[in-house]
């Protein structure tokens, strides 16, 4: 046999091993086969590159795969690019691979420089549904975040249609669901990127409407949650889109149900599982119930981030209270986070927190969620925090009672400057109108010296909540003696 | 609309009528035809039926040679050699569809059952495919009922004769061609013309589901529709 004929076998057979698990994957990249596949493709030989492809279109599909090295040479998306006229399979395995590439804000400019976005706008447009779905993954991680690129997509066009106009067409009815939700994502991306405007009809009528009908219960789980994660990411900061997003086919109800989520009964399965197959479906579940109850509240709160009407419509569904105070207090650290950050969107009602919040008891979990929290569950918790306790009826007992104090007179010293401000603000917020014993705890709990710190803080609005503080706690002149009979010597220094 | 309750039972001479009043295109039959030839493989019968009807078939008639060795070899039983030209034509085939692999190795084993090559079968057996059990449940029963035909003495009359009967091979055969087709990108894996008579079946049966009396077509083959009973 010819050496290159030999090789070509040989480059088969090791495509044939990565078919198999992870760890002959993992076997397979130890050895350092990506780097000899990679230096296969510059050869002539036709059979030989095609074999190379495929192996590292199926080796770079899983995360222990090293992606870095497909951008790293600039040659290696040039060379990919040129091999794309000629046959489908290397199309699928050349969108698939620069896919896997496109982790960072360089590789997306990389590829932009070499022409990747006209090549694939024209894999968009292939018969082939095997072709299309890593186009579309590629453009989309091209997008992602990336103002320069997502404008060059947006005026880049095939056939005399624009990607824009190509991606609302592959996100039709009656395409498969997975395409739609690849174009809606794609487009996503490019809108919050700024290459499409939020009024733009393609956002509006075509993209919103598909994720909100991904996101229907007769979908599928996995669906489901990815639908509802790009529709909060399309939504966040937008005020008319989060208005449209809101009334548009039931999608309120149709988020909820994601929190609803039941894994069907091991009765119905046709086929008896081993033992290990069982406790990996368990495995499975439970992680399906956190990916869909993290994707809900995410929904939500970038829902009812900035609309009085949207929170009270999110706050009057069905129960929906309920499973934010069960999110707070859930195992999983990220669907915590993601409770939180749905409650921290709907406490900037001021109207519902006088009520709702009270009958739903969120005080409790949210403080215990703050014991012993990670930064970021503390930074949106105690923001959330600051703005329960803006409410103005009395009751703030159940707060006082859980040490709300100290844990932010804590906060005020921590390194983060966000903390601190969450911190100083909370309390000149419970300061607010307080009763007598309220402020005294304040101020024996964070004492004059640290309010002293505070005064020199380089954070100009822990300042000015520091002194905002202080006219709280200095509000009425029977406080005023009181405290300064208590304190008066280190306040007058 | 009341229409179950309404509607006589049709005679076979008036949908005999019906159907002789509905027209089909020549050149439609034609198509069905030659996609049909082509799809299964039947290159010397295309290329006749071009040169007579004029229909050009909708590939490379070159490009059945490949899928008519393939599927000659497994209708002789030379399983090994059309496994070895499956991975020569499509290196990835079989990696990808594991349960199609199965049926080729328990049709390979069933050509060994055949020829009273008990030893080889046995180690076959052992060395291939018990693995293959493990995982999938289906799979297991498969290779149970298979190696049960080892416990008779006259495995052809045993309750698992069908799998030693000649249209096994053929639906191996097709399923694999249909495979190869599929990773071609061909646009039908299965000939249109199956679909149709699936629709027929399809069509008779919710007649059936809804309790309507009809003329149906008992036998696809020669197209006999009988009387309402």
């Amino acid at each position: 046999m010819m050496p290159i004929q030999l090789k070509a076998e040989a480059t088969v057979t090791l495509g044939s091993l990565a078919k198999g698990t992870e760890d002959h994957i993992k076997a397979l990249v130890d050895m350092g086969v990506v780097p000899v596949l990679i230096a296969g493709l510059g050869s002539d030989e036709v059979k030989l590159i095609e074999a190379c492809l495929r192996c590292l279109r199926t080796i770079f599909e899983f995360s222990c795969a090293p992606v870095g090295l497909i951008c790293q040479d600039e040659n290696l998306p040039l060379r990919l690019l040129s091999l794309i006229p000629h046959s489908v399979s290397n199309q699928v395995c050349v969108a698939t691979i620069l896919a896997a590439g496109c982790k960072t804000a360089e590789n997306q400019n990389l590829l932009c420089r070499q022409e990747a976005v006209p090549a694939l706008a024209a894999l968009l447009c292939s018969p082939h549904y095997k072709v299309q779905m890593p186009s579309l993954r590629c453009l989309a991680n091209m997008c992602f975040q990336n103002q320069k690129v997502s404008a060059i997509v947006a005026t880049s066009s095939f056939g005399g249609k624009s990607v824009p106009d190509l991606l609302v067409g592959l996100m039709a009815r009656d395409k498969p669901s997975e395409m739609q939700m690849g174009a809606a994502r794609c487009i996503t991306y490019m809108h919050r990127a700024g290459a499409v405007s939020a009024e733009d009809p393609k956002i509006l009528y075509r993209t919103l409407p598909c994720l909100v009908r991904l996101c229907k219960k007769d979908r599928p789980c996995e669906e489901r949650v990815t639908a509802a994660e790009t529709l909060a990411y399309l939504t966040e900061v937008d005020t008319e889109l989060q208005r449209l997003a809101s009334i548009s086919n039931h999608l309120v109800p149709t988020l909820a149900e994601l929190l609803h989520y039941q894994p069907e009964p091991s009765h119905t399965q046709a086929v008896q599982l081993t033992p290990s197959q069982t406790a990996q479906r368990l495995e499975q579940e439970v992680k399906t119930a956190q990916d869909m109850k993290q994707a809900a509240f995410r929904a939500f709160a970038s829902l009812g981030a900035n609309d009085e009407d949207i929170r009270k419509k999110i706050i009057e569904t069905d129960n929906l209270m309920d499973h934010i105070v069960s999110g707070l207090q859930d195992p999983s650290q990220r669907v915590r986070l993601a409770a939180v950050r749905c409650l921290h969107s709907l406490s900037r009602s001021v109207q519902q927190l006088r009520t709702t919040f009270q009958d739903h008891s969120v005080w409790r979990p949210l403080m215990q969620l703050l014991q012993g929290a990670s930064d970021d569950i503390l930074t949106v918790a105690s923001s959330t925090l600051c703005n329960l306790l803006l409410e103005f009826s009395p009751s703030k007992e159940p707060i006082l009672e859980s040490g709300a104090v100290d844990l932010l007179c804590g906060l005020t010293r921590r390194q983060d400057p966000a903390l601190r401000l969450n911190g100083i603000w909370a309390l000149m917020n419970m300061a607010f109108q307080a009763e007598q014993k309220i402020k005294s705890q304040i101020l024996h709990a964070l004492g004059t010296d640290q309010i002293f710190r505070l005064l020199s803080d380089p954070e100009v609005g822990v300042l000015m909540k520091t002194l905002g503080l202080l006219r709280n706690l200095l509000s009425t002149k029977p406080h005023i003696d009181h405290i300064m009979g208590l304190h008066g010597n280190q306040i007058m220094q | 609309m009341s229409y179950t309750e309404k509607h006589e039972n049709i005679s076979k001479e008036d949908w005999m009528n019906r159907l002789e009043g509905l027209h089909i295109q020549r050149a439609d039959m034609n198509k069905l035809i030659m996609n049909y030839l082509v799809t299964e493989g039947f290159k010397e019968a295309a290329e006749k039926f071009q040169q007579e009807s004029g229909i050009s078939p909708s590939m490379e008639l070159d490009s059945l040679d490949d899928r008519i060795r393939i599927r000659d070899a497994i209708q002789s039983g030379r399983i090994q050699e059309a496994t070895a030209l499956v991975n020569q034509l499509h290196p990835e085939l079989l990696d990808n569809d594991r349960y199609l692999y199965f049926h080729l190795q328990q049709l390979h084993l069933i050509e060994l059952i055949r020829n009273g090559e008990i030893e080889e079968a046995l180690h076959f057996a052992q060395e291939q495919l018990s693995e293959a059990g493990e995982s999938d449940p289906t799979v297991l029963n498969e290779l149970e009922r298979t190696l049960a035909l080892l416990a008779f003495e006259e495995p052809k009359k045993c309750p698992f004769k069908d799998l030693l009967h000649p249209t096994h091979r053929q639906k191996v055969a097709s399923e694999l061609n249909a495979a190869i087709l599929k990773m071609e990108n061909r646009e039908s894996t299965t000939p249109k013309l199956s679909n149709l008579l699936k629709l027929i079946l399809w069509a008779q049966d919710e007649l059936d589901k809804k309790k309507i009396k009809y003329p149906k077509m008992s036998k696809l083959a020669n197209a006999v529709i009988d009387s309402p009973k």
